[in-house]
């Protein structure tokens, strides 16, 4: 019918499965994100570590660089160390990535008030979030794991000797401690998006969530003498957490380590917490008390 | 078949109880949703939608139950919230697009009738503009056109003519007598406003204190009260209620001396004049007229006196 003819006319043709209003929100989401041009340039800028330890790769791996730039230097070393510095730059700069993303995604929606009008569709609470995790999960591969995995190929591809082989614990190290990471830093990055109505604000409190506890903790660990503060204290433990995953030297003094069990349950019970937020927050309709 | 059925449905929110045994069939095409603020109209919708989850009785729509089959009830239904809700940041086309999508249309299709439903209630030129930009009888349509785009069989409008100027109300009203005209699509309706609901269903449910207080038909409301009597009168107005109910009268008083009575077949006007010199009143103006929704209203909400002065009109 042509839109010049004002008559109401009933849809008649096929539905798409109810699986697929996720992707939908997932589409959308990913749309709203990438329609912003600082979107464009923290990517772009999160992208060049990579470019620059692609070149270190490059470098290590071809002899006449290595004779006529590092000048025989054995500083450059492609081993667990090296991606160890790959996959911390790269998940620190998802950190500014979601702080970035996350708000973009959820607070248009709740500014608005088009959770009603969203939720009255055949799609679930946990659909809505879900199709926003992945749109913002999504992104966050893009500069993590992906970028990473690939380093790694291009090394396992451009080495003289035998490497890849007895370095896929590498590889995994660096697939599992990016999808930790990100899978975190989503559900922290909507839970808190969708509690704070304006989006700089919402960027602020995503950096302050994990920076300020660490600060916390770090004078909790300073005053007490424990080592329990660094629960508070998302940097350390992540990096020890990925240290261990990668097989690298850790950084961190014996007696001030944490066990891997205690920090992967302070992760998850953060996890927890966001779930809950989100659950109290994703509601059509305001929840009415007494 | 019924559109909606309700069956002893209690609402609880917040340890309050909101709905409170609703029980009734609702067979409409075009049913209204009538009550004083607060008297549980948006809570029934939300019900209905599967927001609220009952803590008695059941609500079925299209024999659906509201909470097993929500995702199915969701999918034939189309739905206009109270308040602003939309995503400012888009254009109106993408936004009507993402929700047909969200309701199961593939892209390309709910692309086209994105524009359909954008055009049909008015919207057209304004299609490519944010949002955020329009005014608020424009918000109010992309409101409806978003619940119109997917093509539901029951369109759910919760208060559609709230804020709206007279021209974009009159706007509204016409666009709604059109769908129901057209047919293919029930609508339910809540409104506080009377003519709103009075000029568009067919069929009324009031609410008061989240209880029902009148199921009815309009038309046939309208039909079965022919001799509608409205009287201004300066005297003992009660009094002369009562010689008129002992004469088989339906008969209320107002405030300042107005009544309102249906008279039997077998009495005339004239009758007013002999039994008010009677009694001592005056008649000063005497209107006849077939019944209104405001009249239904009101024996619906005289139950309760004092929730009958709130209700003006």
């Amino acid at each position: 019918m042509s839109v010049y003819k004002r008559e109401y006319r009933a849809y008649t043709g096929t539905l798409t499965p109810l699986w697929a209003r996720v992707g939908v929100v997932s589409r959308y989401a990913l749309g709203e994100a990438w329609s912003s041009r600082i979107t464009v340039g923290l990517f772009t800028i999160s992208m060049l570590p990579v470019i620059i330890y692609l070149t270190g790769i490059f470098l290590a791996n071809n002899a006449l660089a290595r004779v006529l730039v590092l000048r025989g230097n054995p500083l450059l070393e492609i081993n667990a160390a090296y991606f160890m510095k790959v996959l911390s730059t790269q998940c620190w700069l998802a950190l500014v990535l979601t702080a970035w993303i996350a708000p973009r995604l959820v607070s248009f929606d709740l500014t608005d008030n088009a959770l009603p009008i969203l939720l009255s569709r055949p799609l679930s609470r946990f659909g809505y979030v879900f199709g926003k995790f992945i749109a913002l999960f999504s992104c966050l591969s893009l500069v993590t794991w992906i970028p990473a995995l690939l380093l790694f190929a291009y090394q396992g591809y451009s080495s003289s000797t035998p490497w890849l082989g007895s370095n896929l614990r590498i590889a995994s190290g660096l697939f599992l401690g990016s999808l930790l990471w990100i899978t975190f830093l989503a559900i922290l990055g909507l839970a808190l998006s969708s509690w704070v109505k304006w989006r700089a604000v919402a960027t602020g409190v995503i950096f302050a969530a994990v920076l300020v506890p660490a600060g916390v903790g770090g004078i909790v660990t300073a005053i007490l003498r424990t080592r329990w503060g660094f629960l508070l204290n998302l940097p350390v433990m992540m990096t020890q957490l990925w240290q261990s995953f990668l097989g690298a030297p850790q950084s961190m003094p014996e007696r001030l380590r944490l066990p891997s069990a205690a920090i992967v349950i302070a992760l998850a019970a953060v996890c927890l917490i966001c779930v809950a937020m989100l659950n109290a927050r994703i509601r059509a309709r305001e929840v009415v008390r007494g | 078949m019924s559109i909606i059925e309700l069956d002893g449905l209690q609402v609880r929110l917040g340890g309050r109880i909101v709905l409170d045994g609703l029980k009734g069939d609702l067979h409409g095409n075009a049913i209204g949703l009538l009550g004083p603020n607060g008297a549980g109209k948006s809570t029934l919708i939300n019900t209905l939608l599967g927001f609220h989850t009952p803590s008695r009785g059941t609500a079925r729509v299209f024999g659906l139950d509201t909470q097993r089959d929500r995702a199915r009830i969701r999918q034939r239904v189309g739905y206009m919230p109270e308040n602003d809700s939309f995503i400012g940041n888009m254009t109106g086309v993408r936004f009507v697009r993402y929700m047909a999508e969200i309701s199961g249309l593939p892209a390309a299709e709910a692309l086209e009738r994105a524009h359909e439903a954008l055009f049909y209630v008015g919207l057209g030129e304004v299609r490519y503009r944010k949002i955020s930009t329009y005014s608020l009888g424009m918000k109010q349509l992309i409101k409806l056109a978003q619940a119109l785009a997917h093509g539901p069989q029951l369109l759910i409008l919760d208060e559609p003519t709230n804020g709206l100027d007279p021209m974009a109300r009159q706007r509204m009203i016409h666009t709604l007598q059109e769908i129901r005209k057209e047919g293919s699509i029930r609508l339910l309706i809540s409104s506080h406003l009377l003519p709103d609901i009075d000029e568009t269903c067919d069929e009324v449910l009031i609410l008061k204190d989240g209880r029902i207080a009148a199921l009815s038909n309009i038309e046939e409301e309208r039909r079965s009260h022919q001799n509608f009597i409205e009287l201004e009168t300066a005297g003992p107005a009660d009094e002369f209620c009562d010689t008129l109910r002992a004469l088989g009268c339906e008969c209320a008083s107002f405030a300042g001396g107005r009544i309102k009575l249906v008279m039997p077949g077998s009495m005339e006007p004239h009758n007013l004049y002999v039994m008010a010199s009677q009694k001592g009143l005056q008649i000063r103006r005497i209107h006849r007229r077939r019944d209104s929704l405001e009249d239904i209203f009101m024996r619906a909400m005289e139950l309760d006196p004092e929730r009958s002065e709130l209700v003006r009109l």
